[in-house]
């Protein structure tokens, strides 16, 4: 039993050593952590995907040093629904009818559209539906509801309640359709990527915005997919910015200045170059004395 | 960094989580009655998906939830907590076998040698050790690979609480296919090493 002793000891010393290590890790990664103002923002996946916030952060953060933006990539439901909670400051969506119901709801305060671009219908260059020709965008959705009825084409969903999702939503319901449940009409529930993958693997059509699309067409991951339709009205994509009211202090006047930033000039000069050299198109448009024609268009999307 | 920072997270879990689950499955191999129903559900438990721990303890960190006050809310230190709640079932119900099979060749003995119940216990812990370190490592493999909770209440922020499963995610949803796989593939060699250098510590121990 006194060897059993002196071997406990050990190990007693050895795990006193560990958990010592890691409070001091702890509270030295604290220490450096919390000098900073933290701006929690709560934004859409595919907008941060893209690497555009980061960019914007970064050069908000070379002209004001003691502050860090915080993001937090999730859906634009989930990010609003995180607001709505008060887990964030501030957020960035594309989603007008989702956005609208939490403006009534009293989550968001002050918000200003900060980008757009558009939406493209994708699919298999032989376009069974003829989807390049339709005169609308109801028109496509209608034709490729007929073929997809017909079994000669498949049509691929988002399904997770994104700003893509939603948009697509509301153009069947404009076209006084229900594609749901139909044996063409398969829901992923995930990302656009992931979404446009499968859409390639079938050869079926989907809704995406054009910077995944883009993306992915470039690396050459979508061989299959090609844009069919796409117009400035109806398909526009439009990304605004909110404060959320429960924000205060500190946090928020930082969230507030960042907000003038992206919707300043320096920031939309910033928005409109952004990796146009990659991909030889613009990935957002900066609202540009567009903001009459935008917050009409948005009225009208946020009432589905 | 960001592999630092895992291993810390999920090491920190583990630590934690063993200070009491090790009791926990003392506990239950000194008291047949209550392990005969307690661990199938923790059998059970092993796999609960990663996902709903995270939203449990995001409504409960949440600033409109009861902990809210407390500011875990997207630290690290909300993952940890999470991470050593996923790993809880996993270490006792593995430890108990282990335990539950040694006291009862050797806790038995010592205790018939004369040994008294904390002696025995002593011995139990002693015979039983390599099978609790393996434990650990699993548990270990199973914190670090992890993505539901750390992207629930750490909220995949870079530089704070990204971890390496949610930088895959991400860059997965970023089209960024290679080096999700680059850092699929440090994951795995991280979690294996580890398990190898438990390994090696228990053979220097036992000499």
């Amino acid at each position: 039993m006194a060897v059993l002793g002196v071997y406990m000891n050990k190990i007693i010393v050895a795990v006193l050593t560990v958990i010592i290590a890691v409070v001091l890790a702890s509270v030295l990664y604290v220490g450096y952590y919390s000098r900073e103002i933290h701006v929690r923002v709560a934004t859409t996946t595919s907008l941060y995907a893209t690497g555009l916030l980061d960019y914007l952060a970064e050069a908000f953060e070379e002209k004001r040093s003691g502050v860090v933006f915080d993001f937090i990539p999730v859906g634009s439901g989930e990010a609003l629904r995180r607001a709505a909670n008060g887990d964030a400051c501030m957020v960035f969506v594309h989603a007008p009818s989702l956005e609208k119901k939490y403006i009534e709801q009293g989550v968001l305060d002050e918000g200003h559209i900060f980008a757009y671009n558009y939406f493209v219908i994708v699919g298999p260059s032989s376009d069974p539906a003829n989807v390049s020709r339709a005169s609308s965008v109801i028109e496509a959705f209608k034709r490729i509801y007929r073929v997809g009825e017909e079994g000669k084409a498949l049509f691929i969903s988002r399904g997770d309640n994104s700003g893509t999702h939603v948009r697509e939503l509301s153009i069947w319901a404009r076209a006084g359709l229900n594609p749901r449940g139909r044996s063409w009409y398969l829901e992923t529930g995930s990302g656009m990527g992931e979404t446009l993958l499968v859409a390639n693997e079938k050869k079926a059509y989907t809704l995406s915005d054009i910077g995944t699309y883009l993306k992915y067409k470039k690396d050459g991951r979508i061989p299959y997919l090609t844009i069919l339709y796409t117009n400035d009205s109806e398909l526009i994509n439009i990304y605004s910015v909110y404060i959320v009211k429960s924000c205060s202090g500190s946090e928020r006047k930082m969230a507030e200045e960042f907000m003038k930033f992206v919707i300043g000039e320096v920031g939309q000069k910033l928005i409109s170059e952004y990796k146009v050299k990659e991909y030889g198109v613009r990935l957002f448009n900066p609202v540009n004395g567009r903001l009459e024609l935008l917050r009409s268009l948005w009225v009208k999307l946020s009432e589905g | 960094m960001i592999i630092l920072r895992t291993l810390w997270i999920s090491g920190t879990a583990v630590v934690l989580s063993l200070l009491w689950s090790l009791p926990l499955a003392y506990l239950l191999s000194r008291k047949p009655g209550l392990a005969k129903i307690m661990v199938p559900v923790f059998d059970a438990l092993i796999g609960v998906p990663t996902v709903l721990i995270g939203l449990v303890l995001y409504m409960l960190f949440s600033s409109r939830g009861p902990l809210g006050f407390l500011g875990l809310l997207y630290t690290p230190y909300a993952i940890i907590i999470g991470e050593a709640i996923l790993v809880t079932p996993l270490i006792t119900s593995t430890t108990y076998h282990v335990l539950n099979n040694v006291i009862n060749t050797y806790g038995e003995l010592a205790l018939t040698l004369g040994a008294t119940d904390k002696q025995a216990m002593m011995v139990a812990l002693r015979e039983g050790l390599p099978g609790v370190l393996a434990s650990t490592a699993m548990a270990f493999s199973r914190a670090s690979g992890e993505l539901g909770i750390a992207l629930m209440v750490g909220g995949n922020i870079k530089g704070y609480t990204r971890v390496m499963t949610t930088a895959i995610a991400l860059e997965v949803s970023r089209g960024e296919f290679e080096s999700a796989i680059m850092l699929g593939v440090v994951l795995v060699i991280i979690v294996v090493s580890t398990s190898i250098a438990i390994r090696f510590l228990q053979r220097k121990v036992y000499g």
